[in-house]
């Protein structure tokens, strides 16, 4: 489970990127973040990384409270969290098993249960068949599923999302959006979007961001803003 | 190991610029090393066979030299005491000059002294022996090793402290120049860094593939090193056991233990390679500890 409880992030030189924020968000919900741009949204995700700290509140994700911590304890946070970016940050030296296998290299998973996993998470996404492939010989869409088979390998049980289909055609945007639709059976997925399509069609709850604050919080929403 | 490679290869110019200068630091110290161990050997050498020689005057006769060798063995501070007789000396002096027969005939054992080889039982006799026979009739000149073994004191001294100095700029100096090297490597796979850290790796985890190439990077100027100097100690042997005639074995006491250095075997060469070995560790660790370090915090 995440919980926000009045959390504030303000920035040096006065500025507020969040500003008494509090939501709650159950194991295995998807969850949409949208907002016009600087209203917050990748600033909750990056607090869920602990790659920002509160500066008032409290941010929780099972037991575990983000605070300044050492960079150990950061890991250890991270290795539960997979992450998906719109510019998709594949290793582009390494081939496609390689980047999905590092996910569970990290946490030291034996190399048969990395072998069954990355397999599972390449046929999940659709792309067992370039396994030995490299980024360079992949498509934008290709290399997004690349990225949502790194984040579900290794146990992880949050997806954070921020505009993964932000660098995609439609078509491709549609075809994304099918494995998360996918993964929700089984991970929590905080996805920020500035795609009104996706999420009128999905029907899935939806945090409404504007100036740092949540304005709307809707079970079974659409994109308004 | 074989990410270790790939990455030495794909950055063959700073790989190249690191190797040479570990390389060039091990050798220097092991030089230096086996330098030091050497002086403290034949320290210990001359310390642990104290010795005065009385020359007598060429007029002194016989009984005045068995009366000498009377009071020094009455001295209870003496060991072997042997004469050397004017013909004695004449014959040694011949074997030192055969190749200048100008020389040889100018001289006959009449104007050679006679003399008394002592050892002493302990080197700090010495002093008393060459009071006690000094003033001793038909007694010349006396001469013990106080001077060599002072002189030689200091000059290992010297050589401890300059060598402390080399051995410490040449640390300074690979540190540096690894260090850089990693960093640039680092500078490099910046955004890797960055992709691992999003996922969860640890500081270890981060750090292991540039520690993993520094250490191989270390082993490989190790072992050229060391078959440099092992190079160097087969050429110096023959040259050695000229200069050192007569001295059957060189040992220095380190850690409880006494080592041979001269002549040159085994143990010695392998303990040459685990100075080196620590020392090229100790380089490769503390460069990559730092390079990391600034693309960790």
């Amino acid at each position: 489970m995440i919980s926000f409880q009045n959390v504030s992030v303000k920035y040096p030189f006065g500025n507020t990127a969040l500003d008494s924020v509090s939501f709650d968000i159950e194991d295995r919900e998807f969850v949409y973040l949208v907002g016009p741009s600087g209203a917050g949204k990748t600033t909750i995700l990056r607090l869920l990384l602990n790659d920002v700290v509160p500066s008032e509140g409290t941010v929780l994700i099972d037991d575990f409270e983000i605070t300044p911590k050492k960079f150990r304890q950061t890991a250890l946070l991270r290795q539960h969290v997979g992450v998906v970016f719109q510019d998709f940050k594949i290793l582009t030296d390494d081939n496609i098993f390689e980047n999905v296998a590092l996910s569970m290299r990290i946490k030291g998973f034996s190399s048969h249960e990395i072998q069954k996993q990355v397999k599972e998470a390449l046929d999940l996404t659709g792309i067992s068949d370039k396994a030995q492939k490299f980024p360079a010989q992949l498509s934008a869409g290709e290399l997004q599923r690349v990225a949502i088979a790194r984040a579900v390998v290794g146990n992880r049980t949050i997806i954070l999302a921020d505009e993964p289909t932000g660098n995609l055609d439609p078509k491709t945007t549609w075809e994304v959006m099918k494995i998360f639709k996918e993964l929700e059976k089984t991970k929590t997925i905080l996805f920020a979007t500035h795609n009104t399509d996706i999420v009128n069609s999905m029907k899935r709850r939806v945090l409404v961001l504007k100036d740092g604050k949540i304005v709307k919080d809707k079970k079974k929403g659409g994109y308004e803003l | 190991m074989n990410e270790t490679l790939t990455s030495m290869r794909r950055t063959p110019y700073q790989t190249f610029a690191a190797l040479s200068v570990l390389f060039f630091t091990l050798l220097l110290s092991g030089l230096l090393f086996i330098s030091l161990t050497f002086m403290q050997g034949l320290l210990e050498y001359v310390e642990t066979r104290p010795r005065v020689i009385v020359y007598f005057q060429t007029k002194a006769d016989e009984s005045q030299i068995a009366a000498v060798q009377e009071l020094l063995k009455n001295s209870g501070k003496t060991g072997t005491i042997t004469y050397v007789t004017k013909e004695k000396a004449f014959e040694i002096y011949k074997e030192f000059t055969e190749n200048d027969p100008l020389l040889l005939e100018m001289t006959s054992a009449d104007i050679l002294p006679a003399s008394l080889e002592i050892d002493a039982t302990k080197p700090e006799y010495l002093p008393e022996i060459a009071e006690m026979v000094s003033n001793q009739p038909g007694v010349d000149e006396v001469q013990f090793q106080k001077d060599i073994i002072n002189n030689l004191l200091s000059l290992t001294s010297n050589v401890r402290k300059t060598t402390l100095v080399f051995f410490s700029y040449l640390m300074f100096m690979s540190i540096i120049v690894l260090t850089t090297t990693l960093s640039f490597k680092i500078a490099l796979k910046r955004e890797e860094i960055g992709i691992l850290k999003l996922l969860g790796a640890t500081n270890m985890y981060i750090r292991k593939p540039f520690i993993s190439e520094s250490i191989l990077l270390g082993v490989i100027a190790t072992a050229l090193a060391n078959m440099v100097l092992i190079g160097i100690l087969i050429l110096m042997n023959s040259f050695l056991s000229g200069y050192f005639t007569g001295i059957g074995m060189l040992s220095v006491d380190m850690l409880g233990l006494s080592l041979s250095v001269w002549p040159f075997d085994l143990t010695f060469a392998i303990l040459t390679l685990s100075v080196t070995t620590i020392f090229s560790l100790f380089i490769t660790l503390v460069s990559s500890f730092a390079a990391t370090n600034r693309y960790l915090k």
